[in-house]
């Protein structure tokens, strides 16, 4: 991975919400929830919108510096997610101040956890009964 | 057989519509409720539908504000000249199918195995509910009759269908959301058992406009045979009567509630629980996000369409409330006991 590459969000199924510092990340599409530790967080936000992974290498967290080892997983786990996409030909946005301040104060690794138990009932079967599918939704793709 | 694909979907919604709507004299039931803020009317064949709606409701007080009326028609081929429902057919995804519909200005969901078509225009305010025969409906539709257009018509209204259970104690309370058999039932009907209130299990309507607030729609409680057992259901209820198609046995808030249903709880705090094993009950502050994620997926895969609204809704409440883990002890007195606490502490 060119650490040089800019991201974009990969769609616009893709929204997401910051709790206390830490993203959740719901692709309407597929249903699938993501759920981010706080300097996770800021590298999503950071990444998705705009800024180089290259200038995020280095940044200071309370738990050390972001390697850039660290950082291609990390990208890398979004692209195998379909959250970011590369925007060829964007310019790189700058890292603002305040994220600088927030990933000062985070304190855990750069992780995404995926949440996905309900994603098939959501493309599925949307008035399903979750709590025990006693054999439903019968999957019908019809041709 | 008429087949609709995404394409043809927004002409064959209004369609659907019009038949339902035009064959009004030929409904041989008409059910009204009065839910907060909404006169809903259906039109119906009489049956186990019809039977549903008389019980499954909790009747919400006269509005001071005037409520807005709702029409919605459960229509199949022997109803006027209602044809047989057509099969959707090409590839789908609820997203994509909602995401046509709302294009349209019309909301709406399929079921595959049934041919079962709700749709709704929220502008008119007017549902249709099509199926092949009278009784050919998916089977959780009796538990929660209509539920889908309660969703569009509060969702058109920044409210919320939550997938949550509640309880409160004088007119504060809380919401308890997670996955299936994390124990939310079992707290709701514990709690009911043992002197609190709830205004519903499953789905209760959440509004945040001043405060947040949760006020009930549907009267049905589910408890699985261990649940029933363990919560000494069989003194008060029939263990005799049938299941439900989840394996459950179903039964309403007024049959454990010690009081009148109250027409709203002012929620003060959003708790997951989870069975701990341990004998005693406890409440811990826990992170928002995993709260978030204990409550929004579900309420937004089990309500057709919305899906971002939806997120945005549940969001906002999240951060709106403090939210706990409440760690389920043995004895659902004492866990009603530790809630009771929670309220009276909060209340103070």
């Amino acid at each position: 991975m060119r650490q040089s590459d800019v991201y974009a969000i990969a769609s616009k199924d893709i929204v997401f919400e910051s709790f206390d510092g830490e993203a959740v990340v719901l692709d309407l599409a597929t249903g699938k929830y993501f759920g981010f530790t706080d300097t996770g967080s800021c590298l999503w936000e950071a990444l998705s919108s705009g800024v180089s992974p290259e200038d995020l290498v280095g940044a200071a967290t309370r738990s050390g510096q972001v390697s850039a080892a660290d950082l291609d997983a990390f990208v890398a786990r979004l692209l195998e997610f379909g959250l970011l996409a590369p925007a060829a030909g964007q310019a790189a946005q700058p890292l603002s101040q305040s994220l600088v301040a927030q990933l000062a104060n985070a304190a855990e690794p750069a992780q995404v956890d995926i949440h996905d138990d309900l994603a098939d009932l959501i493309l599925v079967d949307p008035i399903h009964e979750v709590e025990e599918p006693q054999g439903w939704p019968a999957v019908k793709q019809a041709s | 057989m008429r087949r609709v694909t995404l394409e043809t979907l927004p002409d064959y919604a209004r369609l659907l519509l019009a038949e339902a709507e035009g064959a009004a004299l030929r409904y041989k039931a008409i059910r009204k409720v009065h839910l907060p803020g909404l006169e809903l009317t259906a039109h119906l064949d009489t049956g186990a539908l019809a039977d549903a709606m008389t019980h499954a409701y909790v009747p919400a007080p006269e509005d001071k504000q005037a409520s807005a009326a709702c029409r919605i028609f459960v229509s199949h081929p022997g109803i006027g000249d209602v044809a047989a429902p057509a099969t959707f057919v090409g590839p789908y995804t609820h997203h994509g199918f909602a995401n046509r519909l709302a294009e349209a200005g019309l909301r709406g969901s399929y079921f595959h195995d049934l041919d079962f078509w709700q749709i709704y225009d929220p502008k008119r305010r007017v549902g249709a509910q099509v199926m092949t025969v009278a009784d050919s409906f998916p089977p959780w539709e009796p538990g929660a009759p209509l539920r889908a257009f309660l969703h569009w018509e509060y969702a058109a209204r920044g409210m919320r269908l939550a997938h949550a259970g509640t309880l409160g104690l004088s007119g504060k309370g809380i919401l308890l959301a997670g996955a299936g058999g994390a124990g939310k039932s079992g707290t709701v009907v514990a709690g009911l058992l043992h002197g609190l209130d709830s205004v519903g299990d499953d789905y209760v309507l959440v509004d945040t406009a001043d405060k947040v607030t949760a006020r009930p729609l549907f009267a049905t409680l589910k408890q699985d045979p261990r649940g029933f057992e363990r919560l000494g259901l069989g003194h008060r209820l029939d263990p005799a009567r049938p299941l439900n198609w989840q394996g459950k046995h179903q039964f309403h808030l007024a049959d454990v509630a010690a009081r009148r249903t109250p027409a709203s709880l002012d929620i003060i705090a959003l708790m997951v629980p989870h069975i701990s094993g341990n004998e005693a009950s406890s409440i811990m502050s826990m992170p928002r996000k995993d709260a978030m994620i204990a409550l929004a997926p579900s309420g937004i895969a089990q309500m057709p369409g919305e899906r971002e609204s939806g997120f945005r809704f549940f969001s906002e409440l999240t951060r709106l409330l403090p939210c706990y883990r409440l760690s389920l002890g043995t004895r659902p007195e004492e866990i009603a006991e530790t809630i009771s606490a929670f309220l009276a502490r909060s209340r103070a």
